[in-house]
């Protein structure tokens, strides 16, 4: 939300008379089309307290809204009700005009004709104008006993926390302390750079994973802005936007304490384990992952390539082993639940990994065995072209087919129904099995339930909207960077981690946060202390018991209220309100709209 | 069935293609007019070839339904070449049926062949010109002997043809009696009947080797029963005899001639890529309807007793010679045959699946 809007009236408009301006918009033709327009707004020029109603075929346009503000100049209008499209799309457009007009932005109703009448009424003209006059005249009474309302503002602290000090923690950082902004780093691990210090090659640059990790750790650790802490283990995490507190356990036992206005969370994943026998892993010396694989193959001399004392002649690479699960297929995870989304960034990695193999030793036969090739990325195709070119061989299968692996001295035999040979059943012999792991979220269950971060299906966090808040958690003032969100490749992690320490920018750009003042406000003289309401609270220390003038009463901590409103509907003696949003607006809606 | 990818490797050597670029799309079967769903090709092959499964690559007959009108290969989103790859198969199975074994060598080996068919051509010049009897007798006796040695060496072809084909899947001697199979197995053999099939029919190339087919037919039927004698008899220019030389020779050159100028200047898909075999194929036979050609034209004109005339016939002959010995067997002048069997074996398939296939269980 923009403070500016905040700073907001001075004016103390709602002591004066109340004067409603309704204004109807035809949102070219789309409300129009269905609802008489002039109608309505004949209507509410009628209606009590309204001193003008207008239509026109684009509120929202600026001549729109100049309308809007000439009025509040020349008619002495100091409430608006816009009846046009939904409030998510445009209140905030009007609110900033009674604003620039000086007129509390709170003292606007937005009503919406559109998705509620004339769209879903399109065969009734006539019910969907009745309709839209109904819903008006509801909003002018709601505004009409609205309250001017300020933001609330919280004092931060001035610093970014990261936890996890991989490629995406790192990124985080350092863009933070590019801003200005103190960062603190809190890796669990012995030094700096996370799953990047595994990795070999990495596509599509080619520089080796280590070597990536350096380059960042140097920067890292000559920005004098970003303090690291590593092997910190993490104790305990609470606060709110603006004011979280980390306690942690430092290598030598002692404790520590880390504050921050944001959190960052770029505690990455963990490689997907095969359970003992899934493909032979863990029965037979043979099968290896993909991680264990690329590992083996940076520290191969050229020539020839051995595994456990063995020449690998040939060797099948099996997908998926970890990702897009069946139900039914495939093993449960500890949770009970099957992995089924898919790790995406696997592909891309074995046919990567291949094509290195071929460079280095022509000879080796590989099989490739997918349900489907996803290399997404730009480019990423021409690792499959050159892996077909290099004669691997791709067979592909079917989620219920899977491969079967059976094992003995002379190596392995893998049977799999080629959905590309027409379903026949092919056999192959290979030396080595690789089986193509998928990714799964680190654990990080204490930090999760301390904070109540949500999480997908899928165990990953979860953001607020995949495309619109892409790197925020609904939780304020916490984002969320890299693999933790859902498997990426480092390119990937780091544009994520650049974004999050942005929005955390963003946040932090202040002294203190503005917050909507849609928050639970409770009436002392009303509240009976009776302690119904702090249980139905979801958000943790935004409503709870206290004392005030020797008498117990409920206390809503505004930073962290959410205004849902569940503590409105269990309060037996109408005591709390959701500002903005109270009883006795609703009760006059109610009453305006079921007036015969 | 067990994957065999190293196989793939020795088909390369019959044809320029890459099928190592294909990724299955299968758009090459979806644009190809000819195939069907009981006869698919070429996506199915060309997996075929992927994995190395060689019975499936020898025992259909699908490559001769292929006419090569190049569609696959221009929509192929990989260039992987499927329409050579086709080609290519096509030769291998030729070499796959030689019960010889010489094929796949010359195959293998493009330039031998034409080495040794020029120092076979240049022998027997010289041994005939060399022959001081009655050359026409014996040039009577060697005609002769062209269709036995032919029956001998194609029979081994056609007989393997029909044991991979339907011997060997079906369990068993099947044919198929039903005139009207019969009949458009004929009818395919002397008109390329599937190639007009093809969706934008390339008229001129049908044309050409419609010429140069019934031009070769008249020319087998002209030697093989030893119709000329040109050293002996001097014919009229309106002559019975000369009239079907005229359009056999002309029927060849002409066609042929078309044939060549378009693998010399790649004008369409199936004339980009020419095997060593293709040009020798093509320039002994024009050679042969020249050669035959010039000698009536001098016998004609100048009577049997012209110098002129003597060396033309015996290089006639002798290129005859070549002909029979060395291309005959071991290049693609099966497809004749193998063509209008493709055809066929078709039909005896569908007959043996509906239970009406005339049958001959072996074993068992």
């Amino acid at each position: 939300m923009d403070e500016k809007l905040t700073e907001a009236s001075s004016k103390d408009n709602y002591r004066q008379e109340p004067r409603v301006g309704v204004y109807v918009c035809h949102c070219g033709g789309n409300i129009s089309d269905i609802i008489d327009v002039k109608a309505v707004a004949a209507a509410l020029a009628k209606y009590p307290g309204v001193t003008v109603a207008r239509e026109y075929a684009f509120m929202c346009s600026s001549n729109g809204q100049d309308l809007i503000a000439e009025d509040i100049k020349n008619l002495g209008v100091n409430r608006t009700v816009v009846a046009a499209c939904s409030p998510s799309l445009h209140e905030l457009t009007f609110r900033n005009v009674l604003q620039r007009a000086g007129v509390n932005p709170y003292l606007h109703e937005h009503i919406n004709i559109r998705e509620q009448a004339s769209w879903v009424h399109k065969a009734d003209h006539d019910g969907a104008t009745a309709k839209a006059i109904k819903l008006a005249q509801a909003g002018v009474e709601k505004v009409l006993r609205k309250d001017a309302l300020n933001a609330i503002r919280v004092a931060a602290e001035p610093r970014v926390a990261v936890i996890g000090g991989g490629a995406a923690g790192m990124r985080a950082a350092l863009s933070a302390a590019g801003k200005g902004l103190e960062a603190v780093i809190l890796e669990k691990g012995p030094r700096l750079g996370g799953k990047l210090l595994e990795l070999g090659k990495m596509y599509p640059s080619g520089e080796e994973g280590p070597a990536a990790a350096k380059k960042l750790e140097d920067l890292v650790l000559a920005e004098p802005k970003i303090t690291v802490h590593t092997g910190a283990e993490i104790d305990f995490v609470s606060g709110f936007v603006g004011n979280f507190v980390i306690n942690f356990k430092k290598p030598d036992g002692n404790m520590a304490q880390v504050k921050a206005g944001a959190l960052i969370m770029a505690t990455g994943y963990e490689h997907y384990k095969p359970y003992k026998g899934e493909f032979g892993y863990g029965e037979d010396a043979n099968v290896v992952t993909l991680p264990e694989f690329i590992g083996l193959l940076k520290n191969a001399p050229a020539g020839r390539l051995e595994y456990g004392g063995r020449e690998i002649k040939s060797l099948a690479m099996i997908h998926c082993v970890g990702s897009r699960q069946v139900e039914g297929v495939h093993k449960p995870q500890a949770d009970g639940k099957v992995n089924d989304y898919c790790s995406r960034v696997c592909c891309t990695a074995a046919l990567h990994t291949a094509n290195q193999l071929k460079d280095k030793y022509p000879g080796v036969r590989v099989y490739d065995i997918y349900r489907d090739i996803r290399t997404y990325g730009m480019k990423h195709e021409e690792y499959y072209d050159k892996a077909s070119r290099d004669n691997v061989l791709f067979i592909r299968h079917n989620e219920a087919d899977q491969p079967a692996v059976t094992s003995d001295r002379s190596g392995h035999t893998v049977k799999v129904k080629d959905v590309l040979t027409w379903g026949e059943e092919l056999e192959l012999k290979a030396d080595l099995l690789v089986l193509v792991t998928g990714l799964m979220p680190a654990d990080i269950s204490l930090i999760k339930s301390q904070l109540k971060l949500p999480s997908s299906a899928d165990r990953f966090l979860q953001e607020v909207h995949p495309k619109l808040r892409p790197v925020e958690l609904a939780n304020s003032g916490i984002f969320v960077a890299g693999t933790a969100q859902y498997p990426m490749d480092v390119t990937e992690a780091m544009a994520s981690a650049g974004t999050a320490a942005a929005k955390a920018g963003i946040l932090l750009a202040e002294p203190d946060i503005p917050l909507e003042p849609f928050v639970a406000v409770v009436d002392e003289h009303k509240c009976t202390g009776c302690g119904l309401c702090p249980p139905e609270c979801s958000y943790d220390g935004a409503l709870t018991m206290g004392e005030k003038n020797g008498k117990k009463i409920a206390v809503v901590n505004p930073a962290l209220c959410k205004g849902c409103g569940a503590c409105v509907a269990v309060c037996p003696e109408r005591a709390i309100d959701v500002a903005g949003w109270t009883l006795d607006q609703f009760d006059a809606m109610v009453d305006a709209i079921a007036k015969e | 069935m067990k994957v065999n990818p190293e196989l793939i490797d020795e088909i390369k050597k019959y044809g320029a293609f890459d099928i190592s670029a294909c990724f299955n799309c299968g758009n090459c079967t979806a644009v190809c007019p000819l195939a069907k769903e009981d006869i698919s090709f070429p996506r199915k092959l060309i997996r075929a070839g992927h994995i190395g499964l060689e019975e499936k690559l020898f025992s259909g007959a699908e490559p001769w339904h292929c006419y090569y009108c190049g569609e696959c290969s221009a929509t192929c989103p990989r260039e992987a070449q499927p329409g050579e790859y086709m080609m290519a198969l096509r030769r291998y199975q030729i070499a796959k049926y030689d019960i010889t074994g010489l094929s796949k060598i010359f195959y293998q080996n493009g330039w031998l062949q034409t080495c040794l068919a020029l120092g076979l051509l240049g022998a027997f010049y010289w041994l005939y010109s060399a022959y001081t009897g009655d050359f026409g007798a014996l040039a009577g006796k060697i005609e002769l002997a062209f269709p036995v040695y032919v029956t001998v060496a194609l029979g081994g072809y056609l007989l393997n043809m029909y044991r991979h084909n339907i011997v060997k899947p079906l369990g068993g001697i099947k044919l198929s009696f039903k005139p009207a199979h019969i009949w458009e197995t004929f009818l395919h053999g002397f008109t390329q009947k599937n190639f007009l099939g093809c969706e934008e029919t390339d008229w001129w190339r049908w044309v050409s080797h419609l010429l140069v087919m019934t031009g070769y037919t008249l020319t087998l039927v002209i030697s093989n029963l030893h119709l000329l004698e040109p050293l002996n008899k001097h014919y009229g220019f309106f002559s019975p005899a000369s009239l079907l030389v005229w359009y056999a020779g002309l029927a060849i050159i002409v066609g042929g001639g078309s044939m060549s100028l378009r693998r010399m200047f790649k004008s369409a898909e199936s004339s980009k890529f020419s095997h060593p075999s293709d040009w020798l194929f093509v320039v002994t036979m024009f050679l042969i309807g020249a050669s035959m050609l010039a000698t009536q034209y001098v016998n004609v004109t100048q009577g049997p007793e012209s110098a002129l005339l003597n060396g033309l016939y015996r290089f006639n002959i002798a290129v005859e010679t070549v002909w029979i010995l060395l291309i005959v067997p071991f290049t693609k002048w099966i497809h004749i045959f193998f063509r209008p069997l493709a055809v066929y074996f078709q039909h005896v398939k569908k007959e043996a699946e509906a239970g009406t296939a005339f049958s001959l269980s072996l074993g068992k």
